[in-house]
């Protein structure tokens, strides 16, 4: 009896020992792969922050104005050009026995 | 064997010890087991460490810091992770062909201190330039010079260009702030430092500035610069129910993107950082407090023929009238001598008291932005009030000034200034500086101002917009005296008029006599013009439309 309970806990401790050992080489390799991934993140965060940058850049009033009145032929607006929907004249009420 | 067979009372007692010894160490193992296994299970299902090991020597120590927006979102100032170029010079073989190559990419690169330093004993680290973009990181690289590398760096950058760079503020080449808004991130805690370029995730610092209407303000105040051949000139905007800042213009500036290489002239914040006597601007604010308090009414008749003699000083009118003139005309006219009647009408105490209520006189608190304190007369007599009642002995910053004459035209009631989208609110309870009524009377008057053929701002007229203002010519004090035809012109407007939703004071620096404007400077001919051109320009971007005529259907 006390030989089988002797033989099932040497196999459980060596079936143990390969378990933590598969156990820590699994972790590492997730760690890995969780900074590989944390490292794209701030890549693409990095380079998200200079696209961001070089669109303000070429969308910057100093360079549009002058590119908007050459090659658009677009001047400032005056106050004249802006309109309110209230502004525009209401439409006119239908004669009577006119069908539209 | 007589031994084994004699199993004595001491033997099974040993025995028995021996076993409890057993028992006792396996429990002692166990429990080392559970605790292993608890300290597994807590290891297991507690939240991951945040904390990053950095491996790099703290050669740079960056400071990661949010982006600055204007009102809308639009980027004025950003981090960029940028590669930073520098060389070791133990692995440098050949000196001069580094230099001689690097110079085609780099064609404004100091050859000679770059070769003087590469020469230097014992030196492993020189930064060769520090933010390159991205391109000229990869021409470098194209090079396959030996002794170069690269390392990231945050960089900061202005993507909306030369806009508005003495608010902005600029950073030191570790990325911490210096001055204006980027000062303002970091004594607010928000910037922090950092050994990897990480760029920040907090929230954008949201200024109240429009860059559309920034940009307009600034071609328009440039191109001023250039047709009255001023010195300098500062134009701001503000929204006389919110004091936003809408914009604010100090020129000659500088590009931010190299704040090393800008001059004197173009470092100085004439809007925020300078204190200047204003001129006749300041009637606007005599005539309202003498209304306010009943001292006159726009019918008060003052004896303006003769020049004004205080305190053995003379105080006279720039192509005076020489008549008898009403507090309107006073207003229309820009009277000196009238402006210093009425102030001395109502008292030196009287006249203090309601620049204390306007504003005039403590420093302006402004969050994000700091402002020159005004400097006052060091005594207060009668010659002091009544030269204040036309804007001289009283220094301020154009800023604060806009500021307080908010009140004038908003109905009465004292506007604190902002800058940032998050600035303090207004109080709950206003506070009334002046009558509704005398704030209506003042608009009128500058109304009048525009309109009249005689008015000296009159050139300030646009067609469809009621645009309201006075005129100021300042003489610039200098040694200890006044300078020759050296003046400050400004104009100060509000509009609408009916109901102004913004005030406007333009400033233009040392204008000279042209052709156009018949060899004078005065305001009515320089500023005044000026701000008419401003306010037609950035009226559309600000949603106000033309006054509708009478004849619409």
């Amino acid at each position: 009896m006390l030989r089988w309970l002797t033989a099932t806990v040497a196999l459980a401790t060596i079936a143990a020992a390969f378990g933590v050992t598969w156990i820590k080489y699994d972790t590492r390799r997730l760690e890995a792969r969780l900074q590989a991934q944390e490292h794209q993140i701030e890549k693409a965060e990095s380079d998200i922050a200079i696209l961001r940058a070089e669109l303000g850049f070429l969308t910057r009033p100093e360079r549009l104005d002058p590119l908007a009145r050459r090659h658009l032929g677009l001047q400032p607006p005056s106050s004249a050009q802006v309109i309110r929907l209230d502004d525009l004249p209401k439409a006119a009420k239908p004669r009577a026995g006119v069908t539209p | 064997m007589p031994e084994a067979t004699h199993l004595t009372t001491s033997d099974a007692a040993g025995s028995a010890a021996f076993s409890a010894r057993v028992l006792l160490l396996l429990l002692v193992v166990l429990c080392g087991l559970a605790a292993i296994g608890g300290q597994t299970v807590r290891v297991a299902t507690s939240r991951p460490s945040t904390e990053t090991i950095a491996v790099s020597e703290p050669i740079a120590r960056n400071w990661s810091r949010p982006a600055i927006v204007d009102r809308n979102g639009v980027l004025l100032a950003s981090d960029v992770a940028l590669p930073s170029l520098y060389a070791d010079p133990k692995l440098v073989i050949d000196r001069d062909e580094v230099v001689e190559r690097l110079r085609t990419v780099l064609p404004d690169l100091d050859e000679r201190d770059l070769l003087r330093q590469l020469g230097e004993e014992g030196r492993r680290f020189i930064w060769i330039r520090r933010g390159l973009t991205p391109r000229l990181a990869q021409q470098v690289h194209d090079l396959g010079l030996p002794g170069l590398a690269f390392r990231k760096e945050l960089r900061r950058v202005y993507p909306a260009g030369q806009i508005a760079p003495h608010l902005l503020g600029q950073v030191d080449v570790d990325n911490r702030g210096l001055s204006g808004i980027e000062r303002f991130i970091d004594t607010s805690d928000l910037a922090q430092p950092v050994l990897a370029p990480v760029v920040s995730t907090r929230a954008p610092v949201r200024l109240t500035l429009d860059v559309a209407v920034q940009h307009a303000v600034r071609q328009e105040m440039q191109a001023a610069i250039t047709r009255y051949k001023a010195r300098a000139a500062t134009a701001v905007v503000m929204d006389v129910r919110s004091g936003a800042l809408v914009a604010a213009v100090t020129l000659p500036d500088f590009d931010p993107g190299r704040a090393a290489a800008a001059d004197e002239e173009g470092r100085l914040d004439r809007l925020f950082g300078g204190v200047y006597e204003l001129g006749s601007i300041f009637k606007a604010f005599t005539v309202a407090m003498a209304l306010d308090g009943d001292v006159v009414t726009l019918d008060s008749v003052f004896d303006a023929r003769e020049p004004l003699q205080i305190a053995g000083r003379k105080i006279d009118d720039y192509h005076g009238q020489k008549r008898k003139l009403t507090t309107r005309e006073i207003f229309l006219h820009s009277s000196n001598i009238g402006a210093g009647l009425i102030a001395l009408k109502a008292g030196g105490a009287y006249q203090r008291q309601y620049l204390d209520r306007f504003g005039l006189t403590g420093d302006l608190v402004l969050e994000g932005a700091g402002v020159a304190a005004p400097l006052l007369p060091q005594r207060w007599t009668e010659l002091e009030t009544a030269t204040i009642a036309y804007g001289h002995g009283l220094a301020m910053a154009p800023v604060q000034f806009a500021a307080a004459s908010a009140a004038l035209v908003n109905g009465g009631v004292r506007i604190w200034p902002s800058i940032l989208a998050s600035g303090r609110a207004q109080p709950a309870r206003p506070v009334q500086v002046l009558k509704a009524d005398v704030s209506r009377q003042i608009r009128d008057l500058m109304r009048l101002n525009v309109v009249d053929a005689k008015g000296t701002g009159r050139r300030a007229d646009v067609a469809g917009l009621e645009i309201g203002g006075k005129t100021g010519t300042a003489d610039i004090a200098r040694n200890g005296g006044y300078a020759e035809r050296a003046v400050i012109a400004s104009f100060l407007a509000a509009f609408p008029i009916g109901q102004p939703r913004y005030v406007a004071l333009v400033t233009l620096f040392e204008p000279q006599p042209t052709i156009e404007t018949k060899a004078q400077i005065t305001a009515g001919v320089n500023a005044a013009p000026t701000a008419g051109r401003v306010i037609a320009r950035i009226a559309p971007l600000l949603g106000l439309r033309a006054a509708r005529t009478a004849s619409a259907p």
